[in-house]
């Protein structure tokens, strides 16, 4: 469902990544994984469409379609969902608000009316126990005060009411104590179904250990150094990112 | 009046002379005009070198021969209603309108009326406080309006009166080319309340000066709240005179959103030990409009608390202004004053300017002031875009709650709701469909 060809970005004139490819079908969970710095989060903003990524080469396709063509609300409305590693703040929008107008927003792109204000309360509900979040968070603003966890499960509370056919995690495992991830691995593994795919990104291999991957990448670099099934986390865990971290920057420093 | 002297030129004089020959009233009145139209000469009209007018660009004004207007007619769904029970008084080009005004029963010894009719029925309570108040001594439009208003409201409320219906006061102005001067006079005794709703309308390009004086006795309590939502083509130059006595409280709301120009200047005296104001200002304005707040505080008695809280939406060309200063004089120990002015331009060519001063003559004080000015957040823009909201609508979301917190703050909930719609409806968002 999602296809990744040579995909070659630069950000301020700087190639951050350098060539991936990487197909997902439906019902898999592919993990990428890889040290600070590798491109990660570009990748993950790139799929999502934010600003400031300039693609110089290659192609992304969504069920088909130009995903690159698409702005990020079309994309949104396509199914797409990038849970932000950095969720953003912002004062005087409530979440229940904010998700109400996104509901609303992907319902009209389809065509469809306005979401029952029943419906959509016991939705809400139901999704909220899933995260094991608390009510008074949907009248507060998003994320404005929120702690690093209630933000992280916030945003897989949003992607659940919004059940996307795609979604991106960027870290959404950092600066988690173990409870909280596995509320957030809970959140995931419950819209876990044969049609949906899911792209996790993460810098440590525990939250492989809830939510478990059916393809491991390695990001190293710009560039997928490695792929390989769930057992890759593993060696990875043990022996770090020590054998790919081979900067072409610095041999070429350190040769001259 | 059909009489079409052109006011700013050098036949002021025989405008003036022509005015107040046309009036009948007391003596006491006529003089307060003569010293005010004498200090208008003295004043005479602001240039940008004077430092309080340095910002305002009133050379669009200069080249109109402004007039007296006629008489006009106004359909009543041309003026803005509030929902509920209301005291409402209408006024059409500074000229009450008894068939457009309503005025239920008031409490023993209270009065809410035509300023002109009470000036032969309650002089003596009228005198006390009309151009008594301290305050813009400097400033030639509120010297202008002395001079020329022909009639406006006039609110009393003895000792103790508590009027729970909001005072609904409508100010529409029609014509071309012409000027109006209406006049606000209220005055709450000691532990009067009252709610207030002045409303700035019309239709046409004219010149509306009005004036508002607020006295406010021991204890009592005022909600002020102005909706300034003149013709595209109007201009706007107001002024508002607050004096509060000791323990009294003055919330004013200032909403600012029509005429090509507008400024208002307030002047504040907390003139009594532990009173307290705070004011509200929000401005939107886009393509050329201009808009300007000029406030004054002024502590001059121990324990006062102030608040100015000032907000500007600015799109396309337009420009604001928000000079505040806060004045603490050497006894007004215990004083607790604040001040901040956020400004979000949502385009590149608009353009907010704050200016703070403080004069802090007392030792023992808290005073803070904040000034911001910014574009739209984008990382908060593209989140909003990412879970699939449209970029207009992400956009009008975020300016709805940079502009909402101030409109919150109004408990007149009838008015909260429609300045709401407003907001909503001028950010072309619909609230229908996200709430
Ligand atoms: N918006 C940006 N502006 C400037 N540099 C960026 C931006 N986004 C990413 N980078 C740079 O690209 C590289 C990869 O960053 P990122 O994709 O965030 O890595 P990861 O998520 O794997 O830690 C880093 O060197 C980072 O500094
Ligand atoms: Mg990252």
């Amino acid at each position: 469902m999602l296809e990744i060809r040579n995909l070659h970005v630069t950000v301020e004139d700087r190639e951050i990544l350098k060539g991936i490819d990487l197909t997902i079908r439906p019902g898999e969970t592919h993990a990428i994984m890889g040290p600070n710095g590798s491109g990660k989060s570009t990748l993950a903003n790139v799929i999502a469409g934010r600003d400031g990524y300039t693609v110089t080469e290659g192609e992304i396709r969504f069920d088909g379609k130009n995903l690159l063509e698409m702005d990020p609300e079309t994309r949104a409305c396509e199914g797409l969902f990038l849970a932000f590693q950095y969720p953003v703040e912002i004062p005087g929008v409530a979440n229940l608000y904010f998700l109400k107008a996104a509901v609303n927003a992907v319902r009209k792109y389809r065509g469809e009316p306005p979401v029952d204000a029943m419906d959509f309360w016991d939705l809400v509900h139901e999704r909220m126990e899933l995260v094991k979040m608390d009510e008074s968070m949907l009248k507060r603003s998003v994320n404005e005060g929120f702690s690093g966890g209630e933000k992280k499960r916030n945003e897989v509370f949003q992607m659940a009411v919004l059940q996307p056919r795609f979604a991106v995690l960027d870290e959404t495992d950092s600066g988690l104590d173990i409870d909280a991830l596995k509320v957030v691995a809970d959140g995931v593994n419950a819209l876990r179904n044969p049609e949906r795919g899911f792209l996790v990104i993460t810098h440590y291999q525990r939250l492989l250990d809830y939510i478990v991957p059916d393809h491991v990448h390695v990001l190293v670099n710009g560039k997928i150094a490695r792929s390989g099934g769930k057992e890759l986390a593993l060696e990875l865990e043990a022996q770090g990112y020590a054998l790919y971290n081979e900067e072409p920057g610095r041999a070429r420093r350190a040769a001259a | 009046m059909t009489a079409a002297a052109p006011l700013f030129s050098e036949s002021y004089r025989p405008a003036f002379a022509e005015f107040v020959a046309n009036r009948r009233e007391p003596d006491a009145i006529a003089r307060l005009r003569r010293e005010a139209f004498d200090r208008f000469q003295t004043l005479g009209w602001p240039t940008r070198q004077q430092e309080a007018w340095r910002l305002t660009d009133l050379s669009a004004l200069q080249t109109i021969a402004w007039r007296q207007p006629a008489d006009a007619l106004v359909e009543a769904g041309a003026l803005p209603t509030l929902e509920g029970p209301t005291h409402r008084l209408v006024f059409v080009n500074g000229r009450f309108a008894p068939g457009l005004s309503r005025l239920p029963k008031l409490p023993d010894g209270a009065l809410i009326t035509s300023l002109g009719q009470a000036l032969t029925t309650h002089l003596e309570r009228i005198e006390p406080y009309l151009d008594r108040l301290p305050g813009l001594e400097r400033h030639p439009f509120a010297a202008l309006n002395t001079a020329f208003w022909e009639d406006g409201a006039f609110v009393y409320l003895p000792c103790g009166t508590v009027v729970e219906e909001p005072i609904h006061l409508v100010f529409y102005a029609a014509g071309s080319d012409v000027t109006v001067h209406p006049r606000l006079l209220l005055a709450l005794e000691g532990n009067a309340q009252a709610t207030v709703v002045v409303e700035y309308r019309g239709q046409g390009r004219y010149l509306n000066v009005p004036l508002a004086e607020l006295a406010l006795g021991t204890g009592a309590v005022l909600h002020y709240h102005q909706i300034q939502e003149e013709a595209p083509q109007a201009f706007h130059l107001g002024a508002i005179r607050v004096r509060q006595a000791r323990d009294s409280v003055a919330n004013l709301h200032l909403l600012s959103l029509g005429g090509q120009l507008a400024r208002a200047d307030l002047d504040v005296l907390l003139d009594g030990e532990d009173a307290q104001c705070a004011l509200n200002g929000l401005t939107l304005a886009r393509d050329q409009q201009y808009g300007d707040y000029h406030v004054r505080v002024e502590h001059a008695q121990p324990h006062g608390a102030s608040e100015q809280r000032f907000k500007s939406v600015l799109d396309g060309k337009a420009r604001s202004v928000f000079d505040g200063m806060i004045h603490v004089r050497p006894g007004a120990q215990k004083t607790d004053a604040r001040q901040t002015s956020r400004n979000l331009l949502l385009s590149k060519q608009a353009q907010a300017q704050a200016n703070p001063r403080l004069e802090i003559l007392a030792d023992d004080v808290k005073c803070g002031h904040g000034s911001t000015t910014g574009f739209l957040d984008p990382d908060a823009e593209f989140y909003l875009r990412a879970r699939g909201i449209p970029a207009t609508q992400a956009r009008a979301l975020l300016v709805h709650a940079f502009a909402n917190d101030n409109l919150n703050q109004i408990r007149l909930t009838p008015l909260r709701e429609r300045l709401a719609r407003l907001l909503a409806a001028r950010l072309a968002l619909d609230l229908a469909e996200g709430k």
